[in-house]
């Protein structure tokens, strides 16, 4: 029995350790090769810092970093503030349980077919392409989201609590925003955090619906990828990553139990 | 209990106009387009943008064996990534949820932080261990074991890499949440009564989790079928799958209204497959009734 238990555990150490090789190996052999000196496929050479000033001084890339932060942001924005006017709603007694299923839609269709719907939509009412047009499909991505999560977090809230604020004479109003709200606020955040990354890293709906003239990170690194590799691509990762980490950081500090996909 | 003196909760001060905001949204721009391009593909439009009746002609030439035998491998694509990240997925949510302990959050912390990463960087990554002179074919040389580089690129393997590799954390996370909620003292109690491991896992565990199992199998399978970006650029352009197909239609000149019908077309094959694999999935899972 005793030998049983270890053969098990060596194999779910071993199972776990090639697992997240598997998902670290490519990640760390890029980051390695973001300091190499020569261009890959050239083997190691000397440590530099020469693909990070590159990256620093390229101007469409810090002009489409700009633009996925301000769609990433509005969508988050706008979602999420959509988010807690329904909640509102919910609080003055209204009945959102019909409409939830409303809002399942968007995991059970391919984004690829929401991005294609959105573009014929947008030419049809002869929208131009942008970022606007970005804002408005991430949005629904982010409703997604949003919608069914913070609405299950309020359900979960205990409704004593509520009653108690209206026994003791707060108004509808005053409620909300000093018992609903604050008791939401941790779920509030990291779904507004997930909406973010996912705007951020979207590539799909941009690829369809940014049009031509206005570049997002995601249509940044696809060119560069067309063109042919460049280090400064591996140089990018590395900041990329480090964001996704902070991202990562502040999604775990706040503790909360909100499904993540 | 019900407070009989509670003020009266609903204030007619605010009515639907706090709750319409995303209805509205989510009507105008996902039920809106979605049916608009069901609609498209059912209409003739004339050179002139003008409409000029129903015909069914697009779909029509969509159904042809060779569209065809784009939908079958889009779906074989999606099926088997699906199946071999819950071959991964399962023991790793097991390992995390059950036995992870301290360790857990940490796991998932690692988990997480790629999965968060722009996914063009991974497919770039990717060509960088898996290129003719990548990190693959050096390590692989350099101990011995082959003598010649391997082409991994452009090939079906290095798409399944890629997509296992980006689809992973979509099966973990529900499986894991499902094992989380899963009580592990039934295994000890099933062994204590005398089942094998594999009885334990089959009977018990397995159909526990379906929750979890089917939410992972069709995050994975829902998205790949309509994935364009890593068959394209891990594939090279040898392989047709439906994203492909669909992205060259609809950016095409004049083609837009072919893409539509065949957005539809595919849609409602992702449609029955999904039904099918749905029970296809409870039947392989849930034990056998003994009559």
């Amino acid at each position: 029995m005793k030998n049983q238990a270890k053969t098990a555990k060596i194999a779910s150490v071993t199972l776990l350790l090639f697992t997240y090789l598997f998902l670290y190996v490519p990640i760390i052999v890029l980051l390695v090769f973001s300091f190499n000196s020569e261009s890959f496929p050239a083997p190691w050479k000397e440590f530099s810092f020469k693909w990070y000033i590159e990256l620093f001084h390229s101007v469409y890339l810090w002009e489409s970093f700009l633009n996925s932060l301000v769609v990433a942001a509005s969508s988050t924005l706008i979602s999420v503030v959509m988010g807690i006017f329904l909640i509102f709603y919910a609080l003055q007694g209204g009945r959102i349980g019909n409409f939830l299923s409303l809002f399942y839609g968007n995991v059970v269709i391919p984004e690829t077919v929401l991005a294609v719907s959105l573009l014929g939509f947008f030419t049809l009412m002869s929208i131009p392409l942008g970022l606007t047009t970005l804002v408005l499909a991430h949005t629904v991505l982010g409703l997604g989201f949003v919608i069914p999560i913070v609405y299950a977090k309020f359900l979960e809230l205990d409704p004593k609590l509520t009653e108690a604020s209206l026994v003791l004479g707060a108004s509808p109003i005053q409620t909300f925003f000093k018992v609903t709200l604050p008791l939401l606020r941790p779920s509030l955040i990291s779904t507004g955090l997930l909406v973010f990354i996912i705007s951020f890293d979207d590539f799909i709906l941009a690829y369809f619906c940014a049009g031509s003239s206005s570049q997002t990170i995601s249509l940044y690194i696809m060119s560069m990828l067309r063109s042919g590799v460049s280090p400064v691509v591996n140089a990018l990762s590395a900041v990329l990553l480090a964001l996704s980490t902070l991202f990562a950081v502040l999604f775990f500090s706040l503790k909360t139990k909100v499904r993540i996909v | 209990m019900k407070l009989k003196f509670l003020p009266k909760q609903r204030s007619s001060e605010f009515p639907f106009t706090f709750g319409a905001p995303a209805i509205i949204w989510q009507i105008l721009f996902f039920y809106f387009p979605l049916l608009i391009i069901v609609v498209t593909s059912f209409i003739n439009i004339s050179e002139l943008g003008e409409i000029e009746g129903v015909t069914l002609k697009k779909i029509a030439l969509f159904l042809s064996p060779t569209y065809m035998k784009v939908i079958l491998s889009s779906m074989l694509l999606g099926v088997s990534n699906a199946v071999i990240c819950l071959l991964v997925a399962y023991p790793l949510a097991y390992f995390m949820a059950i036995r992870g302990k301290k360790h857990k959050n940490l796991l998932l912390f690692l988990l997480i932080i790629p999965f968060w990463t722009n996914f063009l960087l991974h497919v770039y990554a990717w060509f960088f261990v898996l290129e003719r002179d990548g990190f693959l074919n050096t390590l692989l040389l350099k101990i011995g074991f082959i003598h010649e580089p391997i082409h991994f690129l452009n090939s079906i393997f290095s798409i399944m890499v890629m997509m296992v590799y980006y689809y992973l954390p979509f099966m973990v996370l529900p499986i894991y949440s499902s094992l989380e909620r899963f009580d592990s003292r039934l295994i000890e109690a099933s062994l204590d009564l005398g089942a094998s491991w594999f009885q334990t896992f089959r009977r018990i565990m397995l159909p526990l989790t379906l929750g979890g199992i089917r939410a992972g199998f069709f995050l994975v399978y829902i998205p790949s079928f309509g994935e364009f970006a890593i068959p394209e650029l891990m594939g090279g352009d040898k392989y047709m799958f439906v994203g492909s197909v669909v992205s060259h239609y609809i950016l095409g000149d004049q083609t837009g209204s072919l893409g539509a019908a065949f957005t539809v077309v595919a849609c409602i094959c992702l449609l029955l497959s999904a039904v099918g694999l749905f029970f296809l999935l409870n039947k392989i899972i849930l034990p056998k009734r003994k009559k």
